[in-house]
């Protein structure tokens, strides 16, 4: 393990970090996932050296860093806002970390170059960074970040600020720079799907305090507690494979039930579904929603005007309902039902095989 | 109610300009460019560009560190270090002046300075300290408001990237207050061309000695010289207007009055 986060505590104003604890080998993408206000973005800039822990230790390969100053511990960070800095041309940005070390003029030029290949950047060195959109801001931040060839890359929120078909982009983008570069990440975000799409091990963060560590799958089916199956609580998970089929694709789960779903993406893959799109039903009716499968009621829980119902549909499948629907269902443990749900309320999130 | 309010607002603002075109246009044009190049102006044109280029710098130097430090760090009594180095600035001028000249001119630390060569009451000297004394406050004011709104995450990502701490400062927060410092520069230097109240109470008013251009208007409306007065005021609109343009071209957001 290269990063020892050993008992870290901080308090900073309205925000502490109490008791974190966690390491990283070399070249892992670790992810530290939270909602909002958890504290993720202060675990990043103790690491990176900008806050120093009231008490515990961070170390690099055995190497005390708790004290250490941000410049000499080679760790770059990206900000969700990016941070590029406006009065410096892209060139100037990226080039900034290798001034600071005094490299030669030309192993700059070169480095930058090569960098801003690697990203596709390289029509936009002589720009200024207000001038482009958010998605160059986000790769010409990157840029800066790697050109000096950090031992880990903090990445904060790198997917919040984007729309849904830039944010999967930048998630191929980031596994790419991760394999080309072999770097070590640390990246925080409150999307699930980055999780799957990037960790190869995710920590669950909450109140300043990480509650679960471990490989993604553990997380998501054996949550630690209601509250962190609540934070991921997106109703139903269901993995499988992808196959396409015309202009969808069919995720097999493996129990011989396929799930229909609106999506271009093959192989391994974790299909998501709201509880509250999933519409139960006594016989089966025809409608234009793909999905219709016969399941079995395992649990009805009643909560105000709410019932979760749980099903065996060949895969656990929950839904929501109001109380009077259920009524009017005649629905009990061992009710014969009917889930309807529309191929387009079908997520689907390539797997990363680590 | 708009047309009322847009009708006050329009009266006033013409009010405004034909007072002060009245007093540039009152004596001839001839008149005018003759006062203006009479000796005593002159020296008083140089001695205020001198006296207010020197204060501005010395305001500059000060007040880069003093507004990082009240913008960036939590530090005990940073409210009351606050309250009084804004004080000057809710301060009579005068009440500033004569608080100037009990200092320099009675306390053992002044004597000593007279007594080194240094004299600051009634020299060009008690011109530069009374100048900065008055105009620090709104430098510091501008720049720590300018300084705050940078994000601090840009010295953080510089940091990293090899930084110390002043290398971040210097490579990126100052060039990213730009707008402040130009806008704080242009307003402490014209405040300190129109400094009266503070200036004639430590630096006196002497005639082709510490006659600065208000200092200037001054005697020469006591005396009864009123196209010299009215010469040294002309000066001072025309330096008023031109800080007014800087200011409003660099630094629209801040309200500096």
């Amino acid at each position: 393990m290269a990063l020892h986060v050993e008992s870290v505590s901080l308090a900073l104003g309205d925000f502490s970090l109490r008791d974190v604890s966690f390491e990283v080998a070399t070249g892992e993408y670790f992810v530290i996932l939270g909602p909002t206000g958890a504290g993720k973005t202060i675990v990043l800039e103790t690491i990176a050296g900008i806050h120093v822990p009231d008490r515990g230790r961070i170390s690099w390969d055995g190497e005390d860093i708790t004290h250490a100053e941000p410049r000499t511990r080679n760790i770059a960070v990206v900000y969700q806002d990016y941070m590029l800095f406006p009065h410096l041309t892209v060139e100037e940005n990226i080039g900034f970390g290798l001034r600071q070390k005094n490299t030669e003029r030309e192993e700059i030029q070169k480095r930058v170059a090569e960098m801003a290949e690697l990203l596709g950047i390289t029509h936009l060195l002589s720009r200024y960074p207000g001038t482009l959109s958010g998605g160059e801001q986000q790769r010409a931040a990157l840029a800066r970040a790697l050109v000096i060839r950090p031992r880990i890359l903090l990445l904060d929120e790198p997917t919040n600020a984007l729309d849904t078909a830039m944010r999967e982009r930048m998630r191929k983008e980031l596994l790419r720079i991760h394999r080309v570069t072999g770097t070590t990440v640390i990246q925080i975000t409150h999307h699930f799907e980055d999780v799957f799409a990037l960790a190869d091990r995710v920590a669950i963060m909450r109140d300043g305090a990480i509650v679960q560590i471990g490989e993604p799958s553990d997380v998501f089916w054996h949550p630690k507690d209601t509250r962190v199956a609540g934070f991921l609580g997106i109703g139903n998970m269901i993995a499988g494979t992808a196959k396409k089929a015309g202009d969808l694709v069919e995720v097999s789960t493996g129990t011989g039930v396929l799930v229909t779903a609106v999506s271009d993406v093959e192989g391994p893959v974790v299909a998501t579904l709201h509880a509250e799109d999933v519409i139960l039903s006594k016989a089966p009716f025809v409608s234009s929603a793909k999905n219709c499968l016969p399941g079995t009621v395992t649990e009805l829980r009643p909560n105000g005007g709410i019932v979760t119902v749980c099903i065996d549909a060949g895969f656990p499948l929950t839904a929501l309902l109001t109380r009077e629907s259920c009524g009017d269902l005649d629905l009990t443990v061992g009710s014969r039902v009917f889930a309807t749900f529309k191929a387009t309320a079908v997520h689907v999130i390539p797997v990363h095989d680590a | 109610m708009r047309r009322f309010f847009l009708a006050v607002t329009a009266v006033i603002s013409l009010i405004v300009v034909f007072i002060l075109a009245g007093l540039v246009l009152y004596p001839p044009l001839p008149a005018l460019i003759v006062s203006l190049a009479s000796p005593e102006i002159r020296f008083a044109i140089i001695l205020s560009i001198v006296t207010s280029t020197i204060s501005t710098a010395i305001c500059v130097a000060l007040a880069i560190p003093v507004a990082y430090a009240l913008a960036r760090y939590r530090f005990p009594f940073r409210n009351a270090v606050n309250l009084a180095l804004t004080l000057p600035l809710a301060l009579p001028p005068l009440v500033a002046g004569i608080a100037l000249l009990i200092f320099f001119g009675t306390t053992t630390w002044g004597k000593m300075l007279d007594a080194m060569g240094f004299a600051v009451v009634f020299s060009p000297i008690g011109i530069v300290i009374a100048e900065v004394f008055v105009n620090l406050p709104y430098m510091i004011r501008i720049l720590k408001s300018s300084f705050a709104a940078i994000n601090p995450r840009y010295e953080n990502v510089a940091k990293t990237l090899g930084c110390t701490e002043t290398g971040a400062f210097l490579q990126v927060t100052l060039p990213l207050s730009r707008p402040g410092l130009i806008a704080g520069t242009s307003i402490t230097w014209a405040k300190s061309m129109g400094e009266f109240g503070a200036v004639l109470m430590l630096a006196g008013a002497t005639t082709m000695r510490t006659e600065t251009l208000p200092i200037a208007l001054y005697l020469n409306l006591s005396i009864g010289d009123l196209d010299l007065a009215i010469a040294a005021a002309v000066i001072l609109i025309i330096v008023s207007l031109g800080a007014l343009c800087v200011v409003e071209y660099f630094y629209q957001e801040t309200h500096v009055f």
